[in-house]
């Protein structure tokens, strides 16, 4: 039974939230309407918020916030097989054409057509009563994966797309991975779920370190201070070298590090990434930093033979994975939420994730919004 | 019927070059050759479709009979593809784009556009088409298999806009009608069998789909293309077209047992051939283009270590032996190979368009439209009526 409002989040410029009702989506033959049950929060979100764009995509129209997404099954149309109302899903936010050369290939992700939730020009987002979706990417969650976990998947998705898809993490490597927020914590709990020897994490803020040891990784590294006069090169250099003798990793050979993971964008770290790494080693970037351009160690990157991989959203296979080693219980998602908000408290989890804090001090990994309740 | 004497002109009816900014005026009439049951097949008008979403209207130049078709007429299934209600045959085709759908605009294709088509329909959708192996989608619509009704053996004929593939003014329609054997061979070589350049690569079969084989192989680089036939006239055809080499099995003993026959026959191909089982000269690559038992065996003997073997050629057997002990301790690699997918039909347009297939020596008759049956005819028997083998017979469109 449909309720007959659906109150949205929806950004009408920089700063302006507003909750307003907006129309029911309908349904085509092959999509499911969701009734929402749990949104995360990312730093895309909160850049929207705060910029009204990213990058080339600009908002020209009030549009409703939201992509990391849980919900019910409340409709399916015509032809769809295979999902029933009721079921508990897990929301795959991007719609590719599915018709053009690279949905073809197997690489949807990069689809030109791409229409993905909460990213203009699209103006529908997954912070409402209700969503529709092609079928296809509603993933079913098992009993024993809760609908917190199931918004998680997204996040979780890109982690598993970085690297286990394009990074290609096999068993008893050793990964390395730049950034302790929320994705370099996916990364790394994707890497230990897949085998991996060492998981070392680099970040600056030791506490975001201390939560990394406790969650996935052997291994932490915060790099020195750089110094006032120091070139990227030669500082990278120098706290790729301390990196090194400190967590006794060698340049090359068994117990080097195969896989770096860039989560942070951060110049510095893009150059440490690529120093760090073993010869024939792949570097994926993940982290979108504020330069769109930034220096890279070439030298290193030819006559190591590095793999540079950008790592954009998720593929095929990454939210089955994804679900899978939750299901498993090879990941566990539930220490990365740290807040919960209601629906009509969805600025306050903005505010918190802007800040990197909440009201109390806490720091803020995760935030959680609960569906708009039930009438 | 007329007499039934195959002309070897090229189809004068249907113009090479459309001019692209002149929609041709649409005939009111499908006239359509379709297949009722074993060796029961009518011309029927059946309705002219009509695109919708993203679909186009091609009105057929030329269509290609293969095998499968041949096998459909004589027996009513393929394996568990069983024949339930009247199905129009042809695949292999190329034409003019004559109407688009209301979304076909954005993919590119226009009115006039000269194009072959591809002709499988995946769902888009699933796993395997998402993970860019839709050849292998289950809810797959191929035309001339059942369920479908539909086939190119018509005068139009409906596809997804994405699906008809451009072809330039060089690349002549009876060209474009050829781009989806040619796209198995693609799939068969390339894709799967990832075949590079300087590779030494063995085709087992002088069919149309070993040779198309043969002309992908040598169109990347393959340093020797050896072609085997147990017909000594394939072998002089694969020999004058593309194949650096052939080699004609003899017969197999009276007491001989398979599996020795198959061992002795493939020692001889590499001595009599000068190919050294390992290391450099060796083969890397093995295209079952047969479906023969034997030539199954030999193809597997014959790979050097770490080699490639893809298997596209379907016989009648379904389950055959196939020695396992080298496919061991040499590490071989063995893949099955199913139609065409992902950048096959672009990859085989390109070859043909920059000269390094010709695909023009394997058209050997031409029919009228009336006359499809005898095409038919022809292939099966592997001959026409003046006895000139048969390599691949092109049906021309409805007057």
């Amino acid at each position: 039974m449909l309720s007959n409002n659906n109150p949205s989040l929806v950004l009408h410029g920089i700063g302006d939230l507003r909750i307003e009702d907006r129309p029911t989506p309908s349904v085509s033959a092959h999509e499911a309407l969701v009734a929402v049950t749990k949104t995360g929060i990312c730093g895309s979100d909160v850049h929207y918020l705060k910029h009204a764009r990213i990058g080339h995509y600009v908002m020209e129209e009030p549009m409703c916030l939201g992509h990391e997404s849980a919900g019910t099954v409340v409709q399916v149309g015509a032809a769809v097989k295979g999902l029933k109302t009721g079921d508990r899903v897990a929301m795959e936010p991007g719609v590719g054409c599915g018709t053009c050369d690279l949905c073809r290939e197997g690489r949807y992700e990069l689809c030109p057509a791409m229409s993905f939730a909460a990213t203009p020009p699209s103006t529908l987002g997954t912070l409402a009563r209700y969503y529709a979706l092609p079928s296809h990417l509603l993933h079913p969650l098992p009993d024993n994966v809760s609908f917190e976990d199931g918004a998680m998947m997204e996040p979780l998705s890109v982690g598993v797309h970085s690297v286990k898809t394009l990074g290609r993490c096999s068993t008893n490597e050793v990964v390395i991975v730049f950034g302790a927020g929320p994705i370099g914590l996916l990364c790394m709990a994707v890497a230990k779920a897949l085998g991996a020897r060492r998981v070392i994490a680099v970040d600056i803020m030791q506490e975001k370190l201390d939560f990394a040891l406790g969650y996935a990784a052997t291994d932490v590294f915060l790099p020195p201070a750089k110094l006032a006069d120091e070139g990227l090169e030669a500082y990278a250099a120098r706290a790729v070298d301390e990196l090194s003798k400190k967590l006794a990793v060698p340049e090359v050979g068994p117990g080097g590090i195969q896989l770096a993971i860039e989560a942070s964008g951060a110049p510095s770290c893009v150059h440490m990434g690529c120093l760090a790494l073993s010869p024939g080693g792949r570097y994926v970037q993940v982290g979108m930093g504020a330069q769109s351009s930034v220096p890279v160690p070439l030298f290193h990157i030819i006559s190591r033979e590095l793999q540079i991989l950008g790592s954009f959203r998720y593929g095929p296979g990454a939210y089955q994975l994804a679900i899978s080693l939750v299901e498993r219980g090879l990941v566990d998602v539930k220490p990365l939420i740290t807040q919960r908000y209601a629906f009509l408290d969805s600025g306050a989890a903005f505010e918190a994730t802007k800040l990197g804090r909440d009201v109390d001090g806490k720091t803020v990994i995760k935030c959680i919004i609960d569906g708009p309740l039930a009438e | 019927m007329s007499t039934l004497v195959p002309s070897s002109q090229e189809p004068t009816t249907q113009v090479d070059k459309t001019p692209q900014d002149q929609p041709k005026a649409l005939k009111n009439d499908n006239p359509s050759f379709v297949l009722h049951g074993v060796d029961n097949v009518k011309y029927e008008q059946r309705p002219v479709p009509e695109p919708q979403a993203d679909q186009v209207l091609v009105e057929i130049a030329a269509t290609g009979i293969c095998g499968s078709d041949v096998h459909y007429l004589k027996h009513g299934s393929i394996g568990h593809f069983v024949l339930k209600e009247p199905m129009c045959l042809g695949h292999e085709s190329s034409g003019v784009v004559v109407k688009l759908g209301p979304e076909a605009g954005r993919s590119g294709v226009s009115v006039g556009m000269r194009v072959a088509l591809e002709p499988g329909v995946s769902c888009r959708s699933c796993g395997l088409c998402k993970a860019g192996t839709y050849e292998l989608c289950p809810h797959m619509s191929f035309a001339a298999t059942p369920p479908i009704i539909y086939g190119t053996l018509a005068r139009y004929y409906l596809l997804p806009a994405d699906l008809v593939h451009p072809i330039p003014s060089q690349v002549s329609f009876e060209d474009g009608a050829m781009m989806e054997p040619l796209s198995v061979g693609v799939h068969s070589v390339s894709t799967l069998g990832k075949c590079k350049t300087d590779q030494n690569v063995i085709v087992f079969g002088a069919g149309p789909v070993g040779l198309l084989c043969m002309a992908v192989a040598k169109a990347l680089g393959a340093r020797r293309v050896i072609a085997v036939d147990i017909q000594k006239e394939r072998l002089d055809f694969a020999k004058s077209y593309v194949a650096t080499d052939v080699f004609m099995p003899e017969a197999r003993g009276k007491d001989e047992a398979a599996d020795a026959y198959c061992s002795r026959m493939s020692d001889l191909i590499l001595s009599s051939l000068n190919i050294p089982a390992l290391g450099p000269g060796g083969i890397d690559l093995t295209i079952e283009a047969t479906g023969a038992p034997s030539c199954v065996q030999m193809g597997i003997h014959v790979l050097k270590p770490s080699g490639t073997y893809v298997q596209v050629g379907m016989g009648s057997n379904m389950t055959l032996p196939v020695p396992l002990f080298d496919v061991i301790t040499k590490q071989l690699n063995v893949t099955g190979s199913f139609r065409y997918g992902a950048g096959d039909y672009p990859l085989a347009i390109s070859l043909v368009e920059r000269g390094l297939v010709d695909l023009k020596p394997l058209v050997t008759q031409r029919y009228d439209f009336k006359d499809a049956l005898e095409a038919f005819e022809m292939t099966r028997q592997g001959k026409d009526e003046s006895g000139k083998p048969v390599i691949k017979c092109i049906i021309r469109p409805p007057p």
